[in-house]
């Protein structure tokens, strides 16, 4: 092909690319940057004054802490297992673990309702002892674990896998039994890994409403309440709600940069 | 002392299988293989890292299969270091030491004292080796693991640390394993060789006997000889009458007189051969080159022409044509240069029945 036809090809792919990227960018942006800059203002004063706004944002904020501890305590040591062990079924277990990000999420409000309901027996006994979890916030945690523990459990796993198994190996030739090496070694080389993935976490089960409106629509939660301003008083009284989650979102995305940046590429030799 | 016997592992799809060798105590082993021969997979078995699947392997006299790698006192160290980033390069000497003045003095011996208060991430390749050596050394194992430990270390470093090494094994009593694919380091440093290839063992013993009585062809020329042919023993019947008296005495009752046929070459030696195809092999440099016959008292002389002239530094090797067989001798660059030899020369080649090696 003669040199000037492979630049004139080479310019429109390059001019087709940048379109395509610009308008998925600017389709993302706009929406947000519309509602923040029409409502942020008004959203963020009304913090002050509207206490219905104030507590379910920190009702949000308790649940998907909570939410995001129970995630680590159990999605750690999964995420390690399928890192570094030979498991027989592993890919099995791997894909029962993501299937949750891939069901519709009032479905796994369903499906949270049909075990942890009151008619159900682990719903029954857990109300017997004093344990509500539909319309609790008990209810929130369980619909936030559901749906965004499986995003922490990917990225921890992936963090764990940035850390060559030859150092945890140097450790116990040094002395370490399998759990000292862990704690000295792959713990601290991974630590800034799990923290992003936590923070991942977190965000997601802040941002869930599908699964939490179903288990429990009251108390609200943020995402409960813009919808429930949405439909109950209209667009300007959902607005300024709406408003203030964006802004809030804002937090976990600058700490993921924070420590994507430090994190530098992988732990190897 | 390690005492491997038809010991196997796997690690992935790669097997190593049946390798067998002993390093007694306090002894030095030197490990060669070509590259994915399976030489950090036999480590990593000993250290118990990689599980054991057959045979037996025995530590010190005790009976490694079951025990842990913490179990095993034993010290490795990565040709890559594996130094924890996350610590500073004292923290990473006295890891695994009982004490920190333990973990001084050993980073004192090995240079890697010097090294202190700098961050793991700013050491050089050669650097990160000594810290490992150290960090190894300062548990005080038993045997000590060393994966091509001097390979990121300039020249005269490498010599100082290889050394410094050598007489920490003999002053606290170590059995050294070490990977290398220097031929020359196997040989300075070993009591005994283990050449390893695709997960098996081909030769053991000492380097001396490996590297001038290799087992096999191939062992041969992974080792570098120069010359190896291919042909055919014959077992002479009684001494020949040319055999001249000053190697009449290396035939003894057990070593009998030998003639070996390759191309247009006859070759004589002695040894235990048996009659019938084997491969001769003769280092090129026991083959010394003349423009005289007459200057030689070797019972194997041959002439030929030069095919061939490498200068490698202060070494130089000439390939010689015979009769269409290339021989190969190698020569100080300053004894190619007296000898005048060029392309084309008429020459001749001589070497004696005793640097002949028949497997």
């Amino acid at each position: 092909m003669p040199y000037r036809t492979v630049t004139a090809t080479h310019r429109l792919a390059t001019v087709l690319a940048a379109l395509g990227g610009s308008l998925l960018l600017v389709f993302l942006a706009a929406p947000l940057a519309q509602l923040v800059g029409s409502s942020g203002v008004s959203g963020l004063a009304r913090l002050g004054v509207d206490a219905e706004l104030r507590s379910a944002l920190g009702l949000t904020a308790v649940t998907a802490t909570a939410a995001t501890l129970l995630g680590i305590a159990g999605g750690t040591p999964i995420a390690y297992l399928l890192d570094r062990r030979d498991l027989h079924g592993k890919s099995i277990l791997a894909a029962l673990l993501d299937l949750p990000l891939l069901v519709p999420h009032p479905v796994a409000g369903i499906a949270l309702l049909l075990v942890l309901g009151r008619q159900s027996a682990v719903g029954g006994a857990l109300l017997s002892a004093g344990l509500r979890v539909v319309g609790s916030p008990f209810g929130i945690v369980c619909a936030m674990l559901f749906v965004s523990s499986p995003l922490y459990v990917s990225a921890a796993r992936e963090a764990f896998g940035r850390v060559d198994t030859r150092f945890e190996s140097v450790a116990r030739t040094l002395g370490d039994t399998p759990w000292r090496a862990f704690r000295r070694v792959t713990l601290p080389l991974s630590l800034r890994g799990l923290i992003a993935a936590a923070v991942v976490m977190w965000a997601r089960a802040v941002s869930e409403f599908g699964a939490i409106v179903i288990l429990t629509y009251n108390p609200k939660v943020a995402s409960v309440l813009s919808y429930d301003r949405f439909t109950s008083f209209g667009l300007s009284e959902a607005l300024p709600v709406a408003a203030v989650l964006v802004l809030l979102a804002f937090l976990p995305l600058l700490a993921l940069r924070a420590l994507r940046a430090e994190r530098g590429a992988g732990v190897t030799a | 002392m390690i005492e491997a016997r038809a010991l196997g592992a796997r690690v992935g799809g790669f097997a190593l299988a049946d390798v067998s060798f002993t390093v007694p105590r306090g002894g030095y082993g030197v490990v060669i293989g070509p590259a994915g021969s399976g030489k950090t997979t036999l480590l990593e078995t000993i250290a118990g890292i990689t599980p054991m699947t057959s045979g037996t392997l025995t530590l010190d006299g005790q009976d490694a299969k079951g025990l842990a790698p913490e179990q095993r006192r034993v010290g490795f160290v990565y040709q890559h270091g594996y130094l924890f980033p996350h610590l500073s390069v004292e923290e990473n000497v006295a890891y695994g030491a009982p004490d920190a003045a333990a973990a001084l003095v050993i980073a004192r011996r090995i240079g890697a004292a010097e090294l202190f208060g700098r961050a793991v991430r700013g050491l050089s390749g050669g650097e990160r080796q000594l810290v490992a050596i150290s960090r190894a050394l300062a548990t005080r194992p038993t045997v000590l693991l060393l994966d091509e430990p001097f390979s990121a270390l300039d020249p005269r470093r490498r010599s100082i640390v290889r050394g410094e090494v050598r007489t920490l094994h003999r002053e606290l009593g170590l059995t050294v394993l070490q990977v290398t694919h220097d031929f020359a380091e196997a040989g300075l440093l070993g009591d005994v060789a283990i050449l390893l290839d695709r997960g098996r063992v081909l030769q053991s013993g000492p380097p001396e006997v490996v590297f001038q009585k290799p087992a096999t062809p191939y062992v041969a020329e992974f080792l570098g000889a120069e010359n190896v042919f291919a042909g055919e023993v014959r077992v002479l019947p009684e001494l020949p009458p040319d055999w001249l008296p000053g190697e009449s005495g290396e035939l003894t009752h057990e070593n009998k007189a030998i003639e070996f046929r390759t191309g247009r070459m006859t070759i004589y030696t002695v040894g235990d051969g048996v009659p019938g195809p084997a491969h001769a092999i003769i280092r090129a440099g026991e083959v010394v080159l003349s423009h005289d016959p007459a200057l030689s008292s070797a019972r194997n002389r041959f002439v030929g022409k030069v095919s061939e002239i490498a200068t490698l530094g202060a070494l130089t090797r000439v390939t010689l044509d015979v009769g269409g067989t290339p021989l190969v001798a190698s020569l100080t660059t300053r004894s190619a240069r007296d000898l005048g030899i060029r392309a084309g020369d008429q020459m001749w080649a001589s070497f004696k029945a005793m640097a002949v090696h028949l497997c």
